[in-house]
């Protein structure tokens, strides 16, 4: 074979590589499947449970209650009550005595003034679910009866509170999405969520892995530890987006071909809002959080010697993605409060408070700014120091590496 | 880059010195490996051998000096055809052979076919084939160990580093492994090699270097490293005690057969008259050159001794 020098182009190699063995492993498969398996579980069930529910309620309604009543108030029409299988009595204590008897089904009290006083309601017990119909028939009777003598059923709705409000707000003088304008950007924050729960363990073991399988030196003679690293992160990064399709599928499939079946909430997608600088903000504060978080588990993968001892940074570190939680209220509130400034500018809660407040409209363009340039400019920083760290630290194998050598032989050797 | 086009010699190490904290690994280390030829790296473990390897391609940061592979400082971007199979073994143990070597294959340039033909033909011509589709870690040891010879010579190294090759092999796949060897060098490749088989060294390297406490104790051919420290030896047949002596020293005492090696200015004339002068009764006496492993033997042993004391 002619002796032919080539140039390498390995970060594709190296991408696909990770990809592949990564999405192959069974205990990947088992658990990215597992959630839509869950899914399709709890969808199935809620279908079987609704049907039986709809049965019942039809029952429930085809049932005729058969009751007595005595009614102080006098708002009552007999005619009303009797369509309904209601009949008066002037004896409260036999109608009562009737229903604990068995001999009635119910026995309803309107007092003088139902506005102060309690309706009183008896009956059988047919079970805690059927129980209820009870007080639904007492109280429809009631609205009727009110609905009857005022002639009009809006001023009945507007006086039981049954009417729907639609708000409408404006910003520098244009209508603001409102709540449709706070979910998409907040959807970054869910990835974010999604994406370093289910890949931070890989991210930790990336380059554990190379170090516990001695596998360090036949790599840095190959390839650029530069281009493994950064291979390694954009392949976890897909294969975060993988997981979070699988993820989504039965969600999606649910809500767009068996949306009533499975009682999703029904979402007017149309409501939300996109708007663009929200959702440039933070796609490139997932991007930076994304990165900053990769490149602290890398050097810790780097410099600690197996995944058990590594274990001891990682759980504190995870914790503080969720410490910003402990403010929320404080976040959507008060963003000024000084708690919640550390929070946006401390680089390890920064990605978290600062896709709440850019989700919620408080995050300023500078305030924008700033952040997004600091996580990524550490979060680069950090993967410098994770490469660097992978350079001279994954050939200590079994050792727990000093991070001060590293550097110490570097000056030594600039000297 | 093509390394085998380097203007000599291929690998060029010039007052090397490696500290790790306050000690001292290597002291003051040069020498050059010649494009063509196998070049024997010899020591005792802890010599520093693993540690001059390292630096030169780059894993460590040498404190001091200079450690070129083909004129520079060595950097896998560079495209350079090296073919490097370290002390510690390792490749990824959860993934299938074929899988692993098609991966490397890859990195070091060759496409995906013709990594994935290479590799099945490597691993038919070593009992593998079989084992394509196998987990690594479901592998014996020394066929974990061939595998990795594999992928360590499957872009057609230019420069071949071997740190302890036979390490973990039986005999038989020890020949394997030597064949293997020798076959890189006919087709052109320069060889490292450290080992402690010093019938190896003398059956396949041109040159050799021997270190001891990081620095070189001899340096040259083999027949030069023979000459410049193990010089002459005294093979002796004899009967009753062999007295000490400051003419020689004892390398070798075993059922009435010795080897001697001869203190500086000592002729065999004068070795004879002492031997029969103390009683010896001299059956046979033949002067030859020491072997290898005399030489590191003799070497190591001051070290042995002195670690007694």
């Amino acid at each position: 074979m002619a002796r032919t020098a080539f140039k390498q182009h390995n970060l594709g190699t190296v991408v696909g590589f990770e990809f592949m063995r990564t999405i192959k492993k069974r205990g990947f498969v088992i658990a990215t499947l597992a959630i839509p398996v869950v899914f399709a579980i709890i969808f199935a069930l809620v279908y079987a449970s609704n049907s039986s529910t709809s049965a019942n309620a039809d029952a429930q309604k085809n049932s005729a209650l058969t009751f007595t009543y005595t009614d102080a108030s006098g708002l009552i029409p007999a005619p009303l009550a009797q369509a309904i299988g209601g009949s008066l009595t002037s004896d409260p204590d036999a109608a009562l005595e009737s229903v604990k008897n068995g001999s009635s089904e119910a026995y309803f009290a309107y007092p003088a003034d139902p506005g102060t006083e309690p309706v009183k309601v008896y009956g059988a017990d047919k079970g805690m679910f059927e129980n209820g119909k009870y007080e639904a028939v007492a109280k429809h009777l009631l609205v009727t009866a009110a609905q009857s003598r005022v002639n009009s059923p809006e001023v009945t709705a507007a006086l039981s509170g049954g009417v729907k409000f639609d708000a409408e707000t404006y910003r520098d003088g244009r209508v603001s999405g409102g709540i449709g304008s706070v979910i998409p950007p907040l959807l970054f924050l869910v990835i974010f969520y999604v994406s370093i729960i289910l890949l931070s363990n890989q991210m930790l073991n990336s380059t554990l892995e190379e170090k516990e399988n001695r596998v360090t030196e036949m790599i840095l003679t190959t390839l650029n530890p530069t281009t493994l690293v950064t291979g390694k992160i954009i392949s976890l990064f897909a294969v975060g987006l993988l997981q979070i399709a699988v993820f989504l599928t039965p969600i999606a499939v649910g809500y767009f071909l068996f949306r009533d079946s499975v009682s999703l909430p029904d979402v007017d997608l149309s409501s939300l809002v996109f708007e663009p600088v929200p959702m440039i903000t933070g796609a490139l504060l997932l991007l930076g959080g994304f990165t900053l978080f990769t490149g602290v588990l890398v050097a810790i993968g780097a410099v600690m010697p197996s995944a058990k001892e590594a274990g001891t940074i990682f759980g504190p570190l995870m914790a503080l993605i969720f410490v910003p939680f402990y403010a929320v209220s404080l976040i959507i509130s008060d963003p000024t409060a000084l708690i919640v400034q550390v929070f946006t500018y401390f680089p390890l809660t920064a990605p978290v408070t600062a896709l709440l407040r850019n989700g919620f409209g408080t995050l300023g363009a500078g305030e924008s700014a700033i952040v997004i340039a600091e996580i990524f400019i550490a979060g680069i920083l950090i993967l410098r120091l994770a490469v660097h760290l992978f350079r001279y630290g994954s050939i200590e194998y079994g050792r727990k590496l000093s991070i001060a050598g590293t550097f110490r032989r570097k000056e030594l050797m600039a000297k | 880059m093509t390394l085998g086009d380097a203007v000599e010699p291929l690998v060029h190490i010039k007052n090397f010195r490696m500290d790790f904290g306050e000690t001292t690994v290597v002291k003051d280390l040069s020498f050059d490996v010649r494009a063509g030829e196998t070049f024997g790296f010899l020591g005792s473990n802890g010599s520093g051998k693993t540690t001059t390897l390292r630096a030169l391609l780059g894993i460590y940061q040498p404190t001091a000096g200079t450690l070129h592979i083909g004129g520079k400082v060595f950097e896998p971007r560079d495209g350079a055809r090296l073919g490097y199979l370290p002390e510690e073994r390792g490749l990824y143990k959860k993934e299938a052979v074929l899988d692993v070597m098609v991966y490397f294959g890859r990195l070091k340039g060759l496409t995906k076919h013709k990594a994935r033909t290479w590799s099945q033909t490597y691993l038919e011509r070593v009992g593998l084939a079989d084992k394509a589709a196998v987990r690594l870690d479901k592998l014996s040891g020394g066929q974990q160990q061939k595998v990795q010879l594999g992928v360590t010579i499957m872009n057609d190294p230019d420069l071949l580093i071997l740190d302890e090759p036979t390490k973990g092999f039986d005999p038989v796949n020890r020949r394997l492994l030597m064949d293997i060897i020798e076959e890189q060098k006919l087709a052109g490749a320069t060889v490292i090699m450290v080992t402690h088989q010093m019938e190896e060294v003398e059956r396949l390297c041109d040159r050799v270097i021997l270190l001891k406490d990081g620095t070189s104790r001899a340096y040259g051919t083999v027949a030069e490293v023979q000459d410049q420290f193990g010089g002459t030896m005294y093979r002796l047949g004899y009967e009753g005690v062999l007295p000490a002596s400051d003419l020689y020293d004892v390398v070798r005492d075993a059922d009435g057969q010795a080897e001697l090696a001869p203190a500086a200015g000592a002729d065999e004339t004068a070795v004879l008259r002492e031997l029969i002068g103390a009683g010896v009764a001299v059956r046979s006496f033949a002067t030859a050159r020491a072997s290898l492993e005399e030489i590191f033997i003799q070497v190591y042993g001051e070290q042995h001794e002195m670690a007694e004391v």
